[in-house]
């Protein structure tokens, strides 16, 4: 709200104070002054106080549909008791230094940054937004978590936050490398989290071939997009992976970059940005590029889906549906394939519920995360379909920790490609 | 973390417990170790609920409870357990669920056990026929809400606090929702419990329509604040999903012309779900500039036909009572800002002091009560602000909505602004014979009247706490003590 809408929202004030006693305006323009004096911390701090203030004092609006409160089932978990406790932190009624808090700082990292709060929040900011302020004051007092540090090792060491550049195993996994001419169409980027998934990434390139597109992969050359410095708020490892990642994306002449990791595709665009990065080339999620090779007729779904894929229910990406704004691309593709019955869970699109696998809550607390899996796993079942499809690895490996053992050879987690490639 | 250097509100007569480790073995052994917590960043969540004064003191670094143990229980057996094992070592339990209360219900005045119900958050079954739904009670009313509409029912229960407030809350407060014209009040919605009594026991009360099979004993449960019993689940009903819906407002010139019109809507037999009246402050505030000064909405909704004809009516009445039409905008107004409360967050930096207080008077005297209490609470010095809209409605009275807010003069705490703030408004609602809370409950904020509310009464519902919990152990310091009294400084 800017300077005008407020006073315009807070006018009906103006009577009220001044027809107060002399005393009591005192009192309140003294308070008015002594604000900063009172609540505010002495020193600079990066903590975004003012609305850490205003989502600890609010009702906890948000606290339905919040994944990490609604898996934890513990008041701990509530959205303003984090704030509270960030603005505790900062002000130091809560001494950070002090190893006895160490849960206390361990809370600044308990949520999967699925960002629904933001809907419902009268502020519009969303909880995660708050925390990674306060995450900086503790890393510029040296107090970053430990379970943390090994990401921030790995990425120095072999480009990825694993132990191993996992980019590196493409030919054991038998995906096809394809080298940069520095004259593509399309550099498509590949996620560290979709190497896991060497199927997905498969079927991705069997498409772009499939429909006559000229593009790289450039494994070799690959490295991550430093997605999780940005969340750890090693802000100054992200700022060099992304010089690193310009780079390499300018070095393809790509005329845009797609990819099958929403979270690269945010870091890419939005993080780097923030750090004073800017890539001049467009770049999109995989299935806005589908859903136009789609339209374009350079992708034409022909054959009948094979019944046991025939029911679906779609989990959209929280990073898709709310961060990128796109709900239709993954619906458009899914209505073009023939013989396909898709029934929509009840959160679906931009009221989506995270796979639990996002933002740091799962190094901070597995179990919690598993169990914001499950229940978003018990939300697809509901639909009565056993085929999940979604787009987004991180999903897919949150809702594949979701299913209980039992189910594993009953319920299949698909991503949306791999269902596109048996059709065309 | 150290809590001695939290300044504690609610310190006196706190109940001691010797071996803590042994509690905690126990609490363990009833409900599991991964179900109990005495973890600092656990007990520091449980020492506040939503009560607007807890606001001023969390920003300030002071907690109002200090519970010693958090405990969230699976299944009413544990629950049963857990209370079995606090009236054999004499400590308090504490039912607490979405902590959305704004009377202090769940504040653990003298520590305790917390039994946290939200693991009570299943829906257990739909009956399309019998038009109900039986939940367990720890539920989010927005995520039983959600789920409802989806299956094309809604429960008719929405109150401000939907999104975050829980079944068992609406019961344990006797809550009303803001659609209440059309749906009633939870204890109309209520048709089936099932609650484990103080000393353990776990009772049932089936679902039915409508008996004659003695006394509504289930009714003494709706509205108990967990002090008689905690209700592990309950049946309520459901409707389907309305067909359609209509918004209409009219401004009136005064308080008096708008309850005419919306008495004798009623008085036909019309029976909008919403129903606002605010007064001239309240319009300025939510409507800006409106020519005539009290602006009321309504929203009727339903059966297509009826609807229509609720409309029809409602348009006639209002003009006969000096109504003007002032379209859509301001319902969809409300329907758009109803649950974005910033207000809660605007004024403790200000270290300014807020809160809203509900309140029911019958029909006779219902203007009377508004210009009084806006009188009354305007004397206390310090307040700025005193409002009210009038928020349910119903053939007989209607349920008042008065906000206040202010600042401290210079020898009062905040704590002594806030409870002469809420003793005067009480008391001028008392003294014209309304009743001193229509939606909310008791909890602390209210305890030292219920004398005056109640009259003789009183005693026969002590008389009732004494033989249901003889050891006084299920959420004490509420309704039947006066612990602000206790603490000084209240009439």
């Amino acid at each position: 709200m800017g300077i005008f809408e407020t006073l315009k929202k807070y006018k009906w004030m103006v009577p009220l104070i001044s027809n107060a006693d002399r005393d009591i305006k005192r009192i309140l323009l003294k308070n008015v002054r002594y604000k900063k004096k009172n609540f505010f911390p002495e020193v600079d701090v990066k903590a975004d106080v003012k609305n850490l203030i205003n989502c600890m004092l609010c009702p906890n609006m948000c606290r339905f549909d919040c994944g990490s409160l609604q898996a934890a089932q513990k008041e701990s978990m509530a959205p303003a008791y984090k704030a509270r406790i960030g603005y505790y932190l900062t002000m130091g009624l809560i001494d950070p230094t002090d190893p006895a808090n160490k849960e206390f700082i361990n809370l600044m990292y308990m949520c999967s940054n699925e960002e629904n709060c933001k809907i419902f929040c009268p502020f519009e900011f969303s909880v995660v937004s708050l925390l990674e302020t306060v995450r900086d004051d503790i890393n510029d007092m040296g107090l970053m978590p430990d379970y943390l540090k090994p990401m921030i090792d790995n990425l120095h060491k072999t480009e990825t936050i694993e132990d191993h550049n996992i980019y590196k195993t493409y030919k054991e996994k038998g995906i096809k490398n394809i080298e940069t001419d520095g004259n593509d169409e399309v550099f498509y980027y590949i996620g560290c989290e979709s190497m896991k998934f060497p199927e997905v990434v498969k079927a991705n390139i069997e498409i772009l071939n499939k429909a006559g597109v000229k593009f790289s992969t450039n494994l070799e050359k690959k490295m991550c997009c430093s997605g999780p410095m940005f969340n750890i708020r090693d802000l100054e490892t992200g700022k060099k992976f992304a010089q690193k990642n310009k780079e390499l994306i300018e070095s393809t002449g790509a005329k845009i970059v797609v990819s099958d990791c929403p979270g690269c595709v945010l870091t890419l665009t939005n993080s780097y940005e923030n750090v004073g990065v800017k890539i001049k080339t467009p770049i999109i999620h995989i299935v806005e590029y589908f859903k136009k090779l789609l339209e374009e007729g350079k992708l034409k779904p022909e054959k009948t889906i094979q019944d046991d894929l025939k029911k679906v229910t779609i989990h959209d990406p929280c990073l898709i549906a709310r961060n990128l704004k796109d709900t239709t691309s993954i619906r458009a593709i899914l209505n073009k394939i023939p013989g396909l019955e898709l029934v929509e869970p009840i959160c679906n699109k931009e009221n989506t519920h995270c796979c639990g696998w996002s933002g740091t809550l799962h190094w901070a607390d597995k179990e919690i995360a598993i169990k914001e899996a499950s229940n978003r796993v018990n939300e697809l079942k509901e639909t009565g379909a056993e085929v999940f499809i979604s787009a987004c690895p991180l999903c897919e490996l949150g809702l594949g920790y979701g299913v209980q053992k039992e189910e594993k050879e009953k319920i299949k987690i698909l991503d949306i490609s791999e269902l596109l490639l048996k059709v065309i | 973390m150290d809590f001695k250097d939290f300044e504690l509100i609610y310190k006196t007569n706190r109940c001691e417990i010797k071996d803590k480790q042994k509690i905690k073995l126990k609490l363990s052994e009833a409900v599991g170790k991964k179900n109990v917590s005495d973890d600092d960043i656990d007990i520091l969540a449980y020492t506040k609920d939503a009560t607007l004064i807890t606001l001023n003191w969390s920003i300030q670094g002071i907690i109002a409870g200090l519970p010693d143990f958090i405990t969230y229980p699976e299944t009413p057996e544990q629950i049963s357990k857990i209370l079995k094992l606090a009236n054999e070592e004499k400590i308090p339990v504490i039912p607490y669920a979405e902590g959305s209360g704004v009377v202090g219900g769940a504040i653990p005045v003298y520590g305790g056990i917390i039994v946290d119900m939200k693991k009570f958050n299943k829906i257990l079954k739909i009956s399309d026929k019998n038009l109900t739904v039986t939940v367990e009670t720890g539920i989010n009313g927005m995520n039983l809400e959600r789920y409802l509409n989806a299956k094309g029912y809604t429960s008719g229960h929405i109150p401000q606090s939907l999104y975050t407030s829980s079944v068992g809350g609406y019961i344990a407060h006797r809550a009303a929702g803001q659609f209440s014209t059309k749906y009633g009040k939870i204890e109309d919605i209520v048709l089936g419990i099932e609650i484990v009594l103080p000393k353990g026991d776990i009772i049932e009360f089936k679902t039915m329509a409508a008996a004659s099979t003695g006394p509504q004993l289930e009714k003494m449960f709706i509205g108990n604040e967990g002090t008689l019993g905690i209700v592990t689940k309950a049946t309520l009903k459901i409707w389907p999903y309305p067909e359609k819906r209509a918004l209409l407002s009219y401004a009136f010139p005064t308080i008096e012309d708008s309850l005419e019109a919306c008495r004798n809507i009623l008085r036909k037999q019309i029976y909008p779900a919403v129903v606002r009246i605010y007064d001239d402050k309240e319009t300025k505030r939510h409507f800006g500039k409106v020519k005539e000064n009290v602006m009321v909405v309504f929203v009727c909704e339903g059966n297509e036909k009826l609807v229509d004809l609720e409309e029809t009516v409602t348009r006639k009445v209002c003009i006969e009572n000096k109504g003007v039409d002032c379209g859509i905008e301001p319902v969809e107004h409300w329907f758009e800002s109803r649950f974005r409360v910033k207000e809660t967050s605007m004024f403790p930096p200000y270290k300014m002091v807020a809160d809203t207080i509900e309140v029911a008077i019958m029909w006779d005297k219902a203007a009377e009560l508004y210009y009084k209490v806006i009188e009354e609470t305007s004397k206390v010095k310090g307040n700025l602000l005193i409002s009210a809209h009038i928020s349910h409605f119903y053939p007989n009275g209607v349920g008042y909505y008065f906000t206040f807010g202010g600042v401290p003069p210079k020898d009062k705490s905040d704590f002594d602004f806030y409870k002469e703030c809420w003793d005067v408004t009480v008391k001028t609602v008392l003294d014209i014979g309304g009743s001193f809370g229509h939606h909310h409950g008791v909890g602390i904020n209210r305890a030292h009247w219920m004398a005056r509310e109640w009259g003789k009464s009183f005693e026969t519902m002590k008389e009732i706490k004494k033989l249901l919990d003889p050891n006084n152990i299920l959420n004490p310091g509420k309704i039947y003590e006066s612990i602000w009294k206790e603490q000084g400084g209240v009439s």
